[in-house]
């Protein structure tokens, strides 16, 4: 594994909120190994979600440079941020983000099709049976429930076995037990595929399990450990 | 109670016209199309009443197909005012022959001194009428000088008399204005058409009297005065019922053009109603807040239903507007179907009416989607779902309330009963089966497994909960159905024509034909390029005088002032054989031993089936006709269909051998011959026999083909108006759902979809939108078109590919425009925010 997955230097991120500019991170720089399972943990407002935004380039920093897998995210247009995406990251939504249009198999085998895969069907079958989700396969995203949609998600972050899966606050919406297994098939997919995994929450139970938890208060790292 | 329901109608739309523009647009279109219109017909009708006394040419006028015998001032009642100026006038058609080969069908009017009574006859030169007319001068029109080599000073040769172009007729206040004329105008003086010989036992002139009265002297009462000094087959008509066949033609032009207007209207209700439901959805959270205080449905029904009258009484003003300013495009393109100026004006009675049939059609449709307010329950607040279940029952009671509303709409627009009615009838069922097909498309929606990725996703668009492709199909298709129809017509038509002016059709028909020149006329035809020999059948003209015994008078007055078929003339003929194109409906052909008993009793007529009906006489019944004074009295034997497009001599009644044969015929031929023998011919026999009128077929085809052009041209531009609205419908479902639209644009941007790929999909979801609705109403249309063209013209159907096909490219084409450009904007936004539901 010796290389870095993700290379974050001098980042700033500000924010025209109710007609004032909020700086929502301010020059922060991290690396983070490949394999690593890396929690960011912080109060609400403190940069999280929008610095895990950024690294998969679902938004253009202020400032700063981001380089994931040896490319520099930073630099990219919204249709090569979106091919780099499909390449190497699995992202998972505190609030799901299925497609309200397509049942749960179908919104599996987005990125599988998205990346031309011929057996996308047959595999996204075989996905959803891993988070356990097998007789649900038929269903829209408003007939399951909470949990089961974010299995559905997890299934789809990992559909291409990505080299990076970041996860943001994926427990949020759910209750304890839903949550815990949300959690186990993440770090499973970290443990047992190798995947590069950044989990953002405020648990700090839930960041126990990680290697190494980064702590940010109003956009600046303030521990690392 | 009052102030809070209007403060809150007021309230909620605060913010909210974003959202409704597209609302405003819809109902702006419909009403600018029917106010467009009807100022238009207003405009005309305006005009032609100002002008009505110039159109007629005088205040009262006699008109008949026979000299009148006494002097008309003879004929004139003792009034209170001063005696009234009288001058008379005779028309007929007839040939001109300004060289060797130059002959041409004319419109002769032979005029006295003090013609006209009312308005100017303007020349060319200007001068009084006595130095350019008389002693073998005349007035010729400009299309007569359109033919090579004749110019104002030449020579014209009609029937026996040779005259000389004395100069041109710039305008003619009382030009008989049918739409069509067979020819050129020439105006010459009525001692000059004495010295023709045209006018002789037969001929087909029409003989006007006309009376100018005394300012103060009542028309009707002088009218009914004279008519009852005359014998009933010479009709006495004041200014005020002037050109009935004008106003006929274009109350019935304007009619069908208002419920075209009126489509618009009613696909911009669909809009309506799109854009009230989405909005009630929007404010279902409100609304259960209010409920939850102790809002009752019936105010907050009312605050919504005021908001939106409101919205459709800006919408109708603003289409108002747009109606008035587009009058003067409309014009252009029906006014030269007309001999008059036009004087366009605003029209307050268009713009009232348009705009309560714009505020009366928002309601209408705002309706039903209003009524789902009742069913918001006030636990909404408790819950927080993506598709709340409503309370209750679906309002089908206000569905027959709202149904009626739209038919009697339909009925006022129409203004008659029975083309109301069809309408009305025809729309729903259009409606009907649109909203059936669109549930077909949404359902096969659901079921079809695409493999493409982004065919798909644009087909799980149209089901998706909260999906407008049922209104949008439905509007979408209403349009393209009465663009398709009017194609389809307009096409069908044309070949029709074009059919007609080909192949079996005849070219020439001679009228006027006196019996002794038979064989003259067969010899000059044989000898000049006559494909076979021609067939001259005689003709005799009469008037109707009495169905069944019972006088036409009375039935006339009996309040039937424009049953054209009790007051025509009527040309009768004689035949042992049923002829060509006749089929026999009822009764039977008689045998020649019948015939020729019943020649000495009653002859026996064999009558068309659909005059037969509206005369009201049946088999065994009785006509009789006035033939030149002497009334004949025949009995219904058959009743026959006519293939009236077999360009034929064709007859609604048919007499037995021996019963007209004293009375005074002249023959009428029909002759076939390559085009490029017709000149020719058509000199040959002016040329030898002058007093003969050729009619060239293709010709008169041409000029009904140029009026059906224009016709279209007015049709098609006020049906642009339905299709703008379906388009707007389409937009306005896209904003509606912009919001839904960019979250999965992102949620797939996320996921690693390319700004393409995204594209793809709502370019596919329009794309099958548009064919849906474009397959859907071009089947309709040409539905439509057939019943049309089987029922209302009788002309068979044939098929048009190119139009059905172009139906339905353009209707995708257009879609996918809409859909594209609509969601272009969406796919330039960063996922991050939208995703954080910033």
């Amino acid at each position: 594994m010796g290389s870095d997955m993700i290379r974050v230097q001098s980042l700033s991120m500000r924010l025209a909120s109710g007609g004032r500019a909020v700086d929502v991170l301010t020059d922060v720089s991290l690396t983070v190994p490949a394999g690593q399972f890396v929690a960011v943990a912080g109060p609400s407002g403190s940069g999280k979600s929008t610095l895990l935004g950024l690294i998969a380039g679902l938004d253009q920093p202020t400032a700063g440079r981001i380089e994931v897998a040896g490319v520099v995210v930073t630099g990219l247009d919204e249709d090569a941020l979106a091919r780099f995406r499909l390449a190497r990251v699995g992202y998972v939504f505190q609030s799901f983000h299925l497609v309200p249009t397509l049942t749960a198999l179908e919104n599996v085998a987005v990125p599988l099709e998205l990346g031309g895969d011929a057996e996308a069907p047959a595999r996204a079958r075989a996905l959803l049976a891993e988070v356990g989700l097998a007789e649900r396969a038929h269903h829209y995203p408003v007939q399951l429930s909470g949990g089961e949609q974010q299995r559905v998600a997890v299934a789809r972050a990992l559909a291409r076995r990505p080299p990076l899966l970041l996860a943001d606050e994926p427990t949020g919406n759910l209750d304890s037990a839903t949550g815990k297994q949300i959690i186990d098939l993440l770090v499973g997919a970290n443990r047992r595929l190798g995947c590069t995994l950044v989990l953002v929450t405020h648990d700090p139970a839930l960041a126990a399990h990680a290697d190494r938890v980064i702590t940010l208060r109003d956009g600046r790292i303030v521990s690392d450990e | 109670m009052r102030r809070f329901v209007v403060g809150l109608a007021w309230r909620e739309a605060r913010g909210a016209w974003r959202h409704f523009a597209y609302f405003l647009a819809c109902i702006t279109l419909g009403v600018g199309a029917l106010v467009g219109v009807g100022s238009f017909a207003d405009s005309l009708e305006g005009t032609v009443a100002r002008s009505a006394k110039a159109l007629m040419g005088g205040d009262v006028e006699i008109r008949s197909t026979r000299p009148i015998p006494e002097d008309p001032a003879a004929l004139v009642p003792p009034g209170r005012g001063g005696r009234p100026a009288i001058t008379r006038v005779r028309e007929l058609v007839a040939m001109a022959q300004a060289g060797p080969d130059e002959t041409q069908l004319v419109e002769l009017k032979a005029i006295e001194p003090g013609y006209p009574l009312y308005g100017t006859l303007v020349t060319d030169p200007a001068g009084p009428l006595d130095t350019l007319i008389g002693g073998g001068r005349v007035l010729v029109h400009d299309s007569l000088l359109a033919r090579p080599g004749l110019r104002v000073g030449d020579r014209l040769r009609i029937g026996d008399a040779t005259l000389t172009i004395a100069g041109r007729v710039v305008t003619e206040p009382d030009r008989a204005v049918g739409v069509f004329s067979l020819g050129p105008r020439v105006i010459m003086a009525s001692e000059d058409l004495d010295r023709t010989g045209l006018v002789r036992p037969g001929s087909r002139v029409r003989y006007r009297t006309l009376f100018r009265l005394a300012d103060d002297e009542d028309a009707a009462l002088f009218r009914d005065a004279l008519a009852a000094r005359l014998p009933a087959a010479q009709r006495v008509r004041t200014y005020a019922q002037a050109q009935p066949g004008l106003r006929r033609f274009w109350d019935q032009l304007t009619m069908y053009l208002g419920l075209t207007g009126l489509v618009a209207l009613m696909v911009g209700g669909i809009g309506v109603a799109v854009s009230v439901s989405a909005f009630v959805k929007e404010k279902r959270a409100s609304i259960a807040v209010l409920k939850a205080l102790g809002a009752g449905s019936r105010p907050l029904l009312a605050a919504y239903l005021l908001q939106t009258l409101l919205l459709g009484l800006g919408g109708s003003v603003a289409g108002a507007i747009l109606g008035s300013l587009v009058q003067p495009l409309l014009a252009p393109a029906l006014s030269r179907l007309l001999p008059i100026q036009i004087d366009l004006a605003f029209s307050l009675r268009a713009v009232v009416r348009g705009i309560a049939m714009g505020v009366g059609v928002t309601a209408l449709y705002a309706l039903w989607p209003l009524l789902a307010i009742r069913r918001v329950p006030p636990s909404l607040i408790l819950r927080h779902e993506i598709e709340p279940r409503l309370a209750g029952r679906r309002p089908w009671a206000a569905a027959v309330p709202i149904a009626a509303g739209l038919a009697a709409v339909a009925l006022w627009q129409a203004g008659a009963w029975k083309v109301g009615a069809l309408f009305a009838g025809g729309l729903a069922a259009a409606l009907f089966l649109l909203a059936a097909g669109a549930r077909g498309v949404i359902a096969l929606a659901r079921r079809a497994r695409w493999r493409a990725p982004a065919w798909r996703q644009g087909a799980a668009n149209l089901h998706r909960p909260g999906s407008h492709a049922g209104p949008v199909l439905i509007s979408l298709g209403l349009a393209v159905m009465l663009v398709v129809a009017i194609a389809l017509l307009d096409e069908n038509l044309r070949a029709e024509l074009a059919h007609r002016g080909a192949g079996q059709t005849p070219a020439f028909f001679f009228i006027d034909i006196q019996p002794d020149q038979a064989q003259a006329f067969a010899a000059v035809v044989a000898g000049h390029g006559a494909a076979a020999p021609p067939e001259l059948t005689p003709v005799v003209r009469a008037r109707l005088a009495a169905i069944d015994g019972e006088p036409v008078d009375a039935r006339e007055r009996a309040g039937r002032e424009d049953a054209w078929h009790l007051t025509r003339e009527y040309v009768l003929t004689w035949a042992a054989a049923p002829p060509g194109h006749n089929t026999l409906v009822a009764g039977r052909w008689w045998a020649a031993e019948e015939a020729a008993s019943a020649a000495t009793t009653e002859p026996l007529i064999s009558v068309e089936e659909e005059i037969a009906r509206q005369l009201g006489v049946g088999l065994g019944g009785t006509l009789t006709f006035d033939i030149q004074g002497v009334p004949v009295t025949a009995r219904v034997t058959s009743l026959r269909h006519v293939d009236w497009r077999s360009l034929s001599a064709n007859f609604f009644v048919i007499f037995s051998p021996g019963a007209l044969e004293g009375a005074p015929s002249t023959l009428i031929a029909t002759v076939r011959a390559r085009p490029e023998d017709e000149p020719r011919l058509q000199s040959a026999v002016v040329a030898a026999l002058p007093n003969v009128t050729a009619i060239p077929v293709r010709e008169v085809l041409e000029r009904i083909g140029a009026v059906l052009d224009q016709i279209a041209l007015a049709v098609r531009l006020v049906a642009a108006f339905s299709v703008a609205a379906g388009l707007v419908v389409m937009a306005g479902a896209l904003a509606i759902t912009r919001r839904q639209r960019l979250y999965q644009s992102v949620i797939l941007k996320a996921l690693g979809a390319t700004r393409g790929f995204v594209t793809r999909v709502f370019a596919v979801e329009y794309a099958l939108l548009g064919a849906a609705g474009g397959l859907a109403g071009t089947a309709l249309g040409a539905a439509l078109a057939w019943a049309v063209l089987r029922w209302v013209f009788e002309v068979p159907w044939t098929w048009a590919p190119g139009t059905l096909a172009a139906g339905v490219l353009t209707a995708t084409g257009l879609a996918l425009a809409v859909g594209i450009l609509g969601t272009r904007r969406l796919l330039g936004r960063r996922p991050l925010g939208v995703l954080r539901g910033e």
